[in-house]
């Protein structure tokens, strides 16, 4: 019998009361599931803290759902509208692309171009062989003729290739020229490699075409009976301005392409012009034929644009200033933003439940491991109900979005200073490429991945889940240690997520008096920077209750939540590197990367921002002399001065730790800021931040670098406004020990109970009191 | 080490970290004492002696496959040690069959399988 495994995800992360959900799951082994829709309270299931907490809520939904195995089509291509099947071409043809392939010798047939049928080999196809090299094949069913280069393609080299047909003779032929220019490819003039290679075959027979056989560049139909028809042979790699003629171009018409000229007029059936369509905002998933019959191609699973072509020079480094050079399309053949499922339940949200994350849980055969399932998602109120928000960062969840960091990263193990501590979630990600990767990942073809979607499976955004890499709750999972702590103390709050930040703007944050960020409040939109300043500044108050605060640019389209598009630019730091000239954002025309890249600086926002970060055991803070401002006693009443705090939590055993922000005021730290308490004696496995220094050297880490801390800072604003920052990620997981009676919880309380009241600070209503006497 | 030794790939950077790792090996070796195995026993995760330190950088630095790590049988109770297969797809393979009750115990016994390694090598 089949393992049990149950996977779901919902159509929204965030929804209010009353509103309908879709649910999609797929089910191994078993053809029911129970649901039950549960409010998610504490995610870590560490025994020195509350352990796993939900309640469950009745709800229309609940009882035994049918569910069946669902399939995703994982891979990036393109796809022509062609209802008329004006390319079902069945006589001469000629197909013409510029390709960067990244990996020629992947292991598998990779398709470039055409109409092919891969199962029961119809049609004709441009593409590169097991071997590495080009090939061009026809089908008529029971027979394939093909003609293969005589050299092996180049990994990442530019090249125009081409291949004509001409039915009369029957004469097949294989162009093949390399166009590297002093920038555009891996390699330069110097290396003597000969990138060309001409090839004549004469084919037996023509191509036959079905009629229900889709044009596809990066990929071919193919089909299993379980699944129907998908797309397999996908290409990894870069395809520029590409077309299709009619007839056989003659060599010199073929060279005049290579050489950039306009494609010629006579036969022309479509031509891809992947330079069209830039605005300064960036573009989409529409490809634009410019020849007669405007056969528009468009994108599945996002194949990712903005990226230089043939013809890149290097002056510019972005499709803003050049959009000529930016014809370059990147496939690769694990992409999946979406997975596509069927919807497997719908149902409205109960309309008397309370604001929280909520999820509906799934469970089948022993209920336990791949065989429980949590669908989680977010519920905001109709109207708002309470003083405070908390703020779920859903968009540093989907950045994150099933990493494999653990078993994928050679670097995660110095990084983290220990093995990784794997679960079977884990393993099932590492198995199974259905579930897609997330921005720190990097593709099987060595490219990093910049988009992620919530479309799917995330199996890191679940209760009880555990980073591997680090074996401590991350994220998700550790924002409801505050959560937790928000119950606990019976709090009057409401939820929010970065998606609501990000489309409504501060608009969203404005009914609350005070606002609480997460543990790990890293990747941030422009919208939602100006959305967090300007709520802070139109006198909201704000706790950044976590670190490596306001740290990475990402960008959503205005019409799809549901995918982050994210790049990684800069010095160290940083998963993957994007290629030269590619740093900015398809989504936007921003420049991806850090924030403080330009200027942008979190500590403008938040007082503090990325300090460093390590993985060995966390610290207690220290008061630091502002704490025994009277105009800030507030802050830490009840704590004693020499008080160690937080020299505990579930973040690796101490309230200070994982991830370190610090004031900096030659990064924007605003003046006023006071910092109320710092921690301390970090071990050499926290390494500072190298964005502020010129130079790497030993002393960057923890027992030699009086950086590597966390600083718990205030920061008034204009009109009552505020800010406090505790400068570190294991904050939030320190609130839950001792049944959350700690002076981690009495400090956050006394901010929180100031900042939730409505009026002056406690500080400044004293200082009124004193001025009136 | 012969003249192209371990010419199996056209990267001579793997040539030359063969032989880095090789010397560093020689040194890493005279570092191994009870009192250092010890000191990560007590301590897997704090900071530790400049010997340890050297020691665990090495094993951290190990290329993905077949690199040892913890895998979670029941959290929190049960825990056992695995080698990566470096390859997407497959999964970890397991190492021997001891059950460890903690985390903190399990990773001292990747760290003396990384010894075992080292002395052997």
């Amino acid at each position: 019998m089949a393992q049990v495994k149950v996977f779901g995800y919902s159509d929204k992360l965030s929804l209010k009361v009353g509103e309908e959900v879709q649910i999609h799951v797929s089910a191994d082994g078993t053809d029911t599931v129970d649901a039950q829709l549960v409010r998610l309270i504490h995610g870590d299931e560490h025994p020195d803290g509350p352990g796993f907490i939900e309640e469950e809520v009745d709800c229309e939904a609940n009882g035994v759902w049918d569910v069946e195995k669902q399939f995703t089509q994982v891979g990036s291509f393109l796809e022509v509208e062609d209802p008329a099947k004006t390319l079902a071409l069945d006589g001469s043809i000629t197909l013409h692309a510029f390709i960067w392939p990244r990996t020629p010798e992947i292991g598998h047939r990779q398709c470039i171009l055409g109409r092919w049928d891969n199962r029961r080999n119809f049609g004709y196809c441009l593409g590169i062989n097991r071997t590495g090299r080009l090939e061009f094949w026809v089908g008529r069913g029971d027979e394939i003729d093909y003609v293969e280069a005589e050299v092996p393609l180049q990994e990442q080299v530019w090249y125009f290739v081409a291949a004509t047909f001409d039915t009369k003779t029957g004469k097949a032929t294989l162009y093949q020229e390399g166009v590297p220019n002093r920038y555009n490819s891996r390699l330069g003039r110097v290396t003597p490699i000969d990138y060309r290679s001409h090839v004549s075959e004469v084919f037996r027979f023509r191509q036959k075409n079905l009629d229900e056989t889709p044009f596809l560049m990066a990929g071919s139909r193919d089909w299993h009976e379980l699944r129907g028809d998908f797309v397999s042979q996908l290409y990894c790699g870069k395809i520029d301005r590409c077309g299709v003629y009619d007839r056989a171009l003659g060599r010199a018409e073929l060279d005049g392409l290579r050489q950039g000229g306009e494609p010629p007029a006579e036969g022309l059936v479509a031509y891809w012009d992947t330079t069209v369509g830039y605005t300064d905002r960036g573009i989409g998933d529409e490809v634009v034929d410019t020849g007669p019959n405007r056969l528009n191609a468009y994108g599945y699973n996002r194949p990712v644009r903005a990226m230089t072509g043939w013809n890149w020079t290097a002056r510019n480094d972005c499709f803003r200033l050049a959009p000529e050079q930016y014809g370059g399309i990147e496939f690769h053949d694990d992409a999946v933003i979406d997975s596509n499922w069927k919807v497997t339940a719908k149902f409205k949200l109960p309309e008397k439940i309370r604001s929280g994350a909520y999820a509906m849980r799934l469970r089948s055969g022993d209920g336990t491991g791949l065989a429980e399932e949590y669908v989680v998602f977010f519920v905001r109120p109709k109207k708002p109900t309470g003083r405070i928000a908390f703020l779920f960062s859903t968009a540093t969840y989907l950045a994150y979005a099933n990493e494999r960091f653990a078993l994928d990263g050679s670097i995660v193990q110095p990084m983290g200073g220990q093995p990784p501590t794997i679960t079977e979630p884990d393993i099932e990600m590492y198995k199974n490429p259905e579930f897609g990767l997330g921005a720190y990942d990097h593709h099987a073809d060595g490219a990093g991945v910049c988009y992620t979607g919530y479309h799917r499976p995330l199996l890191n955004m679940r209760p009880k889940y555990r980073i591997s890499a680090f074996g401590m709750p991350w994220n998700f999972p550790a924002d409801l240690s505050v959560v937790a702590w928000l119950e606990h103390k019976g709090y009057d709050y409401d939820i929010l997520t970065d998606e609501d930040i990000h489309y409504e703007g501060a608009a969203a944050m404005a009914p609350y008096n005070c606002v609480l960020n997460s543990t790990h409040p890293e990747y941030y939109s422009e919208n939602m920077m100006d959305a967090t300043e300007d709520y802070i500044a139109g006198g909201g108050r704000y706790i950044c209750v976590g670190a490596n605060s306001f740290c990475c640019n990402v960008a959503f389209r205005d019409d799809d939540p549901t995918v982050m598009e994210c790049r990684k630019v800069g010095g160290h730091w940083k998963a993957w590197l994007a290629q030269p000239g590619e740093y900015h954002m398809a989504t936007t025309g921003q420049m991806g990367g850090l924030w403080n890249k330009i200027a942008r600086y979190g500590q403008k926002i938040a007082g503090v921002t990325m300090a460093g970060e390590g993985f060995a055991h966390s610290r207690p803070y220290e008061l630091m002399p502002d704490a025994f401002d009277p105009e800030l006693a507030w802050i830490t009443k009840g704590i004693e001065p020499g008080e160690l705090i937080g020299n505990f939590g579930l973040g690796n055993g101490g309230a200070a730790g994982i991830e370190l922000d610090r004031y900096h005021l030659d990064f924007g730290t605003p003046p006023d800021t006071k910092v109320i308490a710092s921690s301390g004696g970090h071990p050499d496995n926290y390494v500072a931040m190298d964005e502020e220094g010129a130079y790497a050297h030993q002393g960057f880490s923890g027992t030699h670098n009086h950086e590597l801390r966390g600083d718990f800072t205030f920061c008034p604003s204009h009109n009552g406004g505020a800010v406090v920052a505790t400068g570190s990620i294991a904050f939030g997981m320190a609130l839950p020990i001792n049944n959350f009676d700690n002076n981690v919880s009495t400090l956050l309380g006394n901010v929180v109970d100031a900042f939730a009241e409505p009026g002056p600070l406690p500080g400044a209503k004293e200082k009124v009191a004193v001025a009136a006497e | 080490m012969r003249p192209l030794e371990s010419d199996t790939s056209q990267d001579r950077e793997v040539v030359y970290r063969e032989r880095f790792d090789s010397y560093r090996r020689d040194f890493l070796k005279t570092l191994v004492t009870p009192e250092v195995i010890e000191e990560h026993k007590r301590s897997p995760f704090g900071q530790h002696s400049e010997p340890l330190e050297r020691l665990l950088i090495y094993f951290r630095q190990q290329p993905l496959a077949d690199k040892y790590a913890v895998k979670v049988v029941t959290p929190f109770k049960a825990y056992r040690l695995v080698a990566m297969s470096g390859h997407r797809g497959v999964a970890p393979r397991p190492v021997g069959d001891e059950v460890f009750p903690t985390a903190k115990e399990a990773c001292h016994g990747v760290f003396l399988l990384h010894i075992q390694d080292l002395l052997e090598s």
